[in-house]
């Protein structure tokens, strides 16, 4: 953090010792910022790793993220009611519902069959093989609803509680919360596919706090990250040979600025790039891994090769110390054709997924992991008569979507929350997004309300307002 | 401002209460008959009740305690009644004993003691010292909670006139509550909203060694005085034309500059240099970038399509050329506000059309995924919080659901100024391209435009060109046949990408089309995402304004009563604005609303407008503001430090005629600017002030994103300084060039630089602003998100920046083309070292920094002998893959890179001797210095 951040750190936190401070009833926050003052004056620098608030399992997170919308009907939330509405038609005329989803309607039903899986039962559709085997270990959630119906507003409203972007992504706020174990490494790493989601690297932007919690992302193609090497026939030794003038030339100048502190942070950040550039590619490294783990994840089968080297390179970040890990996959957002395309996507993820279950479970690292399963919004029930005809695909909806959560701290083998016979709307266990950011932040330890930071006049949080806990999902 | 000097009776009512509080104990109390005593502190004790208490427990306990939408009760303790409030919840211990607060269990969780609950359980709800303290004198006077709650009415307090408790009421349209309407502020909390006074000049703090007089530095040095400091030295010449230089232009000053001005004795030496550059044309192009920082200027429209802005660019030129004008500002924003009704009433001065691209800058869309009346309402919402925080310091959605928690700001003022703008309607004026404007790229573009409007082989799919090949090599049908389902699916997201390619090069066409980003009274037309659609004929316009109601909790399904339009009620009495409770400020009629709202701004009386704006242009000189959020002059927003010198500049600025250049000039030539950064007690400064609010010395900075581009492409020599005209694309990091974005239902075509490289290497002004495509070199260094409207740059030192800066494309060409320039310029390596020292930092080399820079180009040129550079060509097409939602299938085809197949590159290494390549590895070097990146 440079030394202007510092100090802004300590000015808010005498602002809100003016404003709270209670003799012995120093908030957490502040505390906390105290600590973390500290930790930075001994130049342990931002991702230090700093206490949660509450006690908590789970200490990392890897979150996947299914951009454009997976639909809960035709994944793990079964409706048998639409075989019997199937193609029946109706209108619908609602001031309040988008041009898509309004006039001439048609419900579909699912063209999937489901299975109860595990001991506890889960229902699955039948293109979950291999989510099967660790049902038991997963927390479906079908309670959530959404405030919007376009994606690119409704990703940014899941990823930073603000439907219009501009905010700080979870994985920025937990790391600003939380610190990072690996300070060599970003705290907040993003694996995206080669084509970016709606709304762009805004999805995990560090909005308003310090640019080190933005998400770096780890692309999987070309360079990893972006500059990650100088141009093509600039060897290593030859960077050396310049950022050993340049040290010299930094060193001098700084001798002559000796209160300018941030001058030394920007020299300590060469070579930590330095020292980056040569350890990113071992990370990434999927080489490294036997024959049988690549199997396991599904890497060399087409279909799943992708997900699947994304989910490995999950398993590694964490285990190099990396807090929060966010992998995205588009292709779910089935207007049409839904049982070709939703059968072909989740084949895409489904083995890759379970195989990191799997192999976070027998490496002992699933009880510190928290994993999340999400979307930006549902399906609905029904559908107009765009494109492929009426029965093909489903449109968007806010108010029905379904999500699981896996590892540490979660109620594993439960079912929480429920829509309604159709799947149009939830009605069980109801919550709004925030609510779910809340618990995801509870389940690292962080606790959403002291969680904050001073930002345009008022204390800013990863809900907006405040949410509350939903009590059902944590063990 | 009006004042209401009414006292009446509740007022001194609720002061002898509290006067009774002092003297209880005193035995000299004025006697009084008793029963006339009792039944006085009776009344004031209830209208303590509902004034003080009632709100606190209403925000911050019964939402949880007995009032949750959904019937559910925390700790089954109902705070409603005061039984209940007395009888406590499941512990089933009495929560409160009236006469006794230490012993309560309620007061106890309200001061967040260790033994009980914390409540609010919330950081951000937490109870004020201030509250806690009510909360006390209430229990501890019996808990008095009367059946029936007093009528509240304004103290009727000029502001300057207290109550006895220190606080203040003010006078609103009303709050959606009475408690709202009648509560009081701490003085201190609005001193955004009252008048500004003429300030008395503290000239007698200037110590007499001073020779110039400056008001700047007499209220300044009046600060010193109070915590017994003294400023750092002046600081010298060669760190002062850079400091300005950079300040007022963005851009370093030339060898030339720095010699002149390093020469040049005389005493008006440096106020001939201030001139110089605030009469130079980059004055205005710097200004303009704070400006469209704060309005969040870009080339797109955002959201789920982000297609191009064709015309976005006229706006900043209007910023430009107003900034360089030195327009008046309350000209330049009634023309932003209201110029189309200006222009309607008469002016038919183009400018004005142009102006009111501001009130289209937000991200907006509308698609048939968006619902009409939300697309509408989000319009409303954004265009309002435009001008809140561009003009006012407000953010105005902190009013939008419920009346302001801080600020005397009720949602109903939110709403009559959301009625300002009920009557404006989107839309793409005819405005004939002007002399002053730029048209040459438009005219050199547009037959590019043309040939890629012709050519309809540009997406390939890898599928069909395999099929071809096989078709071509003689394969048989089977083997043809069992492609054809691939073949097909392939199709349907091909056809998809050529839509977005379709529908990205429409908007691509009508940059040719004379039109300007505008607006237009008329009834309520929500239109398609095309918004290329010209000004409807008058009789299409309609003449009936979209009704305006206040939506209860914000919510567009819960409209309630309907407002008529009005200003912000705290700031009446101004422009002909009459008392809020009276009449309405602002005509009724359809035309007018804006031109009335923005004369209200525009008014030299509205204390927020000139405060505003000077607290910007003291912030852009010195880093920091003097009030220290320039977007929010609430209670929550940090205080003015110097707040008559806030004051002073405020007047200096209405007084010369709104003119931005004579407060820069002013601040320019103030003792305070020209400050060292370097102070001789700097450790006794970090404990007594920190963060410099003294303004003891100057604060260093980092150079901003767009600096640090524009000035690595003046030293190459390579920048072309023509001015404004179509945005142009500079070469980005080519990976996230070639990134497929996802767009609505597909991908964005590629990102193409411009083909030579006068385009491409222009102001950083004038590169093209996508939303969701931003240039990662400027986002690493901190340029703002266009979402947002940003109040002041951050300054982050972070690792990223280290990649881009170092390894990056760009700074291998602008040390390249450096290095070329140095050959150029000088024959011996010294003499090339001493010219790269003089434009980077303005002096020449030291010694050993000379003996180092020689040693290191010997090094680097044996290096280069022996690694002769790798040759990379331009793409001419590039290989693109996505998952395509209709098939569920990752399918991947190639785009035929149609600008780039005509790209004239820049010097490239191979180009060039050894020598050079090493003599570029010292440019490189020093571009990544401290000494260049920072400004003292």
């Amino acid at each position: 953090m440079s030394s202007s951040n510092f100090r802004q750190s300590l000015a808010s936190m005498n602002r809100r010792n003016f404003m709270y401070g209670l003799g012995a009833g120093m908030g957490t926050v502040a505390l906390n910022a105290m600590l973390a003052a500290e930790e930075q004056q001994s130049s342990a620098g931002p991702l230090a790793v700093k206490p949660q608030h509450i006690p908590a399992k789970a200490k990392y997170c890897i979150f996947l993220y299914m951009a454009g919308g997976p639909s809960h009907i035709d994944t793990f939330d079964p409706k048998p009611a639409l075989d019997k509405l199937d193609m029946k038609k109706f209108t619908r005329n609602d001031k309040f519902a988008s041009a898509m989803s309004s006039g001439e309607r048609y419900y579909v039903k699912s063209p999937f069959k489901f299975h109860k899986r595990g001991e506890s039962g889960i229902e699955m559709c039948e293109h979950w093989k291999h989510l099967a085997d660790v049902a038991d270990d997963l927390c479906i959630y079908k309670g959530c609803q959404g405030d919007s119906v376009n994606h690119p507003t409704a990703n940014y409203h899941m990823n930073t509680g603000n439907r219009f972007g501009g905010d700080p992504a979870i994985g920025s706020w937990v790391t600003y919360g939380l610190g990072s174990p690996n300070q060599d490494l970003p705290g907040f790493v993003v694996l995206p596919e080669v084509a970016y989601p709606q709304g762009g690297s805004a999805n995990w932007s560090n909005g308003y706090l310090a640019a080190d919690y933005q998400g770096t992302t780890l692309r999987p193609s070309g360079s990893p990250i972006l500059d990650l090497y100088p141009p093509k026939g600039i060897s290593r030794e030859h960077q050396r040979k310049n950022l050993d003038l340049l040290s010299q030339l930094n060193q001098s100048h700084a001798e002559m600025h000796p209160d300018h502190e941030v001058l030394q942070t920007r020299m300590q950040n060469y070579e930590l790039a330095f020292r980056m550039q040569a350890q990113v590619p071992d990370i990434i490294d999927l080489k490294q891994e036997d024959q049988k783990t690549l199997d396991m994840y599904g890497i060399g089968n087409p279909i799943s090769n992708d997900f699947g080297r994304s989910c490995l390179l999950a398993r590694r970040l964490v285990e190099k110390g990396v807090r929060f890990v966010q992998l995205y996959t588009a292709g779910w957002d089935s207007h049409d054709y839904i049982e070709n395309a939703h059968s072909k996507r989740m084949q895409a993820v489904d083995q890759p997924i379970a195989a990191l279950i799997k192999d976070l479970k027998q490496r002992g690292m699933l009880d510190e992991t928290l994993i999340v399963w999400t979307g930006e919004f549902g399906r609905s029930p029904d559908n107009g008569q765009r494109g492929g005809g009426a029965r093909a695909g489903r449109d968007h909806n806010a108010k029905a979507m379904n999500m699981f959560f896996a590892g540490g701290g979660v109620k594993n083998g439960h079912v929480i929350g429920a829509t309604d016979e159709i799947g149009d709307t939830a009605v069980e266990v109801v919550h709004p997004i925030k609510d779910v950011h809340v618990t995801l932040l509870r389940l690292l330890g962080l606790d959403d309300n002291k969680l904050t930071y001073f930002h345009g006049g008022r204390f800013k949080q990863l809900s907006q307002i405040g949410g509350s806990l939903i009590k059902e999902i944590i063990a | 401002m009006a004042l209401y000097p009414k006292t009446t009776i509740i007022a001194l009512l609720f002061s002898i209460y509290l006067f009774q509080q002092v003297v209880a104990e005193e035995p000299d109390a004025p006697a009084k008959p008793q029963s006339e005593i009792n039944e006085k502190a009776a009344e004031a004790k209830a209208v303590f009740f509902a004034l003080k208490v009632l709100p606190i427990l209403k925000n911050k306990c019964f939402a949880c305690h007995g009032e949750d939408p959904n019937g559910e009760l925390r700790g089954e303790y109902d705070m409603r009644t005061r039984a209940g409030l007395i009888k406590g919840g499941e512990s089933e211990e009495t929560a409160l004993i009236a006469g006794k607060p230490e012993e309560s269990p309620l007061f106890l969780a309200a001061t967040w003691d260790d033994g009980y609950s914390q409540m609010p359980p919330k950081e951000n709800d937490r109870l004020s010292e201030e509250q806690v303290a009510v909360l006390k004198t209430w229990i501890k006077d019996g808990a008095v909670w009367p059946d029936k709650l007093p009528q509240l009415k304004h103290t009727g307090s000029d502001w300057n006139q207290t109550d006895a408790d220190g606080t203040v009421s003010v006078r609103t349209s009303g709050g959606l509550s009475d408690d709202w309407t009648y509560r009081r502020y701490n003085p201190a909390d609005l001193w955004a909203y009252r008048p500004i006074e003429k300030q008395q000049v503290p000239w007698k703090a200037l110590p007499a060694s001073l020779k110039s007089k400056n008001p700047i530095d007499a209220f300044i040095y009046k600060g010193y005085q109070a915590k017994n400091l003294k400023p750092a030295e002046q600081a010298d010449k060669l760190t002062l034309i850079r400091r300005v230089t950079y300040d007022v232009t963005g851009l370093p000053p030339t060898t030339k500059e720095v010699e002149a001005f390093l020469q040049d004795n005389s005493q008006d030496a440096y106020e001939k240099l201030v001139d110089r550059l605030l009469a130079s044309s980059h004055y205005g192009e710097r200004q303009a970038q704070h400006w469209l920082d704060v309005v969040r200027y870009a080339d797109s429209a955002g959201y789920a399509n982000d297609f191009e802005r064709p015309h976005a660019w006229r706006y900043r030129d209007y910023a430009i050329r107003s900034f360089n004008q030195d327009k008046p500002f309350d000209q330049f924003l009634t023309e932003q506000i209201a110029g189309d009704e200006l222009y309607e009433a008469g002016d038919k001065d183009p400018e004005l059309l142009i102006a009111t691209g501001f009130l289209r800058m937000g991200p907006w869309e509308h698609t048939a995924m968006s619902v009409a009346a939300e697309t509408r309402q989000l319009y409303l919402d954004d265009v309002l919080n435009g001008v809140g925080q561009t003009f006012l310091g407000h953010n105005t959605t902190c009013f939008k659901c419920h009346d302001h928690k801080f600020d005397p700001l009720p949602t109903r003022d939110y709403y009559s100024m959301q009625a300002i703008f009920a009557p404006v309607q989107l839309t793409n004026r005819v405005v004939p391209f002007q002399k002053y404007e730029n048209t040459a790229l438009l005219k050199e573009e547009r037959p590019i435009t043309d040939a890629r409007l012709k050519d309809k082989n540009v997406n390939i799919g890898h599928v069909r060109r395999e099929y071809d090949r096989l078709k071509e090599e003689g394969a048989d049908q089977k083997t043809l046949d069992a492609m054809q389902q691939d073949l097909d699916d392939e199709a349907l997201g091909l056809k998809k990408v050529e839509n977005k390619r379709k529908g990205s090069l429409a908007k691509e066409r009508a940059r040719y089309n004379a039109w300007t980003m505008s607006v237009y009274n008329g009834t309520l037309k929500v239109k398609s995402n095309r918004d290329a659609m010209l000004m409807p004929k008058p009789k299409q316009r309609g003449n009936s304004a979209q009704d305006i109601m206040i939506l209860a909790g914000g919510s567009l399904e819960s409209p309630t009563e309907k407002v008529k339009p009005g200003v912000m009620s705290v700031v009446f009495g101004v422009a002909g604005t009459e008392d809020p409770g009276q009449a309405s400020a602002v005509s009724n009629k359809i035309n007018g609303r804006r031109l009335a709202f923005a004369q209200w701004i525009a008014s030299a009386e509205n204390p927020l407008t000139s405060r505003v704006y000077a607290n910007r242009l003291w912030q852009q000189h010195f880093g920091k503001g003097i009030a220290g959020n320039a977007n929010n002059f609430g209670k929550m927003g940090k205080k003015p430090t110097h707040p008559e010198l806030l004051n002073f500049l405020a007047s200096y600025l209405t007084k010369h005629n709104w003119s931005t250049k004579a407060v820069h000039k002013l601040i320019l030539m103030s003792h305070t600017y020209r400050l060292s950064s370097q102070h001789a007690e700097q450790q006794m400064l970090d404990k007594v002030d920190p963060d410099n609010n003294t303004w003891v010395r100057f604060n260093p900075r980092r150079l901003s994103a767009e600096e640090l581009r524009d000035s690595m492409l003046a030293i190459s020599g390579e920048l072309n300084k023509e001015m404004g005209g179509l945005p142009v694309r500079p070469e980005i990091n080519m990976e996230v060039a070639m990134q497929p974005r996802h767009v609505m239902g597909s991908v964005a075509p590629a990102y193409q630089p411009n083909i030579r490289p006068e385009q491409r290497n222009r102001r950083t002004i004038y590169a093209m602003k996508i939303r969701s495509l931003r240039d990662p070199m400027l986002e690493v260094f901190d340029q703002p998100s266009p979402e947002l409207s940003c109040e002041q740059r951050d300054q982050s030192t972070v690792t990223p920046q280290v990649f881009s800066l170092f390894n990056g494309q760009n700074s291998y060409d602008r040390s390249l083309a450096l290095a070329a320039r140095l050959e150029k310029q000088a024959k011996s390596k010294e003499a090339q070292i001493n010219a790269a020292f003089q434009l980077l930092y303005g002096r020449d080399a030291s010694q050993s920094e000379l003996q180092a820079s020689l040693k290191h180009i010997a090094k680097m040129t044996a290096h280069h002998k022996q690694h002769p550079p790798v040759r990379v060509d331009p793409p001419t097409s590039v290989d693109r893959e996505m998952v395509e939602e209709m098939t569920g299938l990752l399918f991947a085809w190639t785009e035929k890179l149609d600008i780039f197949s005509q790209y004239e590159p820049d010097l490239k290494p191979w180009d060039v001797q050894p020598s050079t390549r090493a003599l570029a590895d010292l440019c490189l070097v020093l571009f990544n210095s401290n000494e260049f990146v920072y400004v003292y």
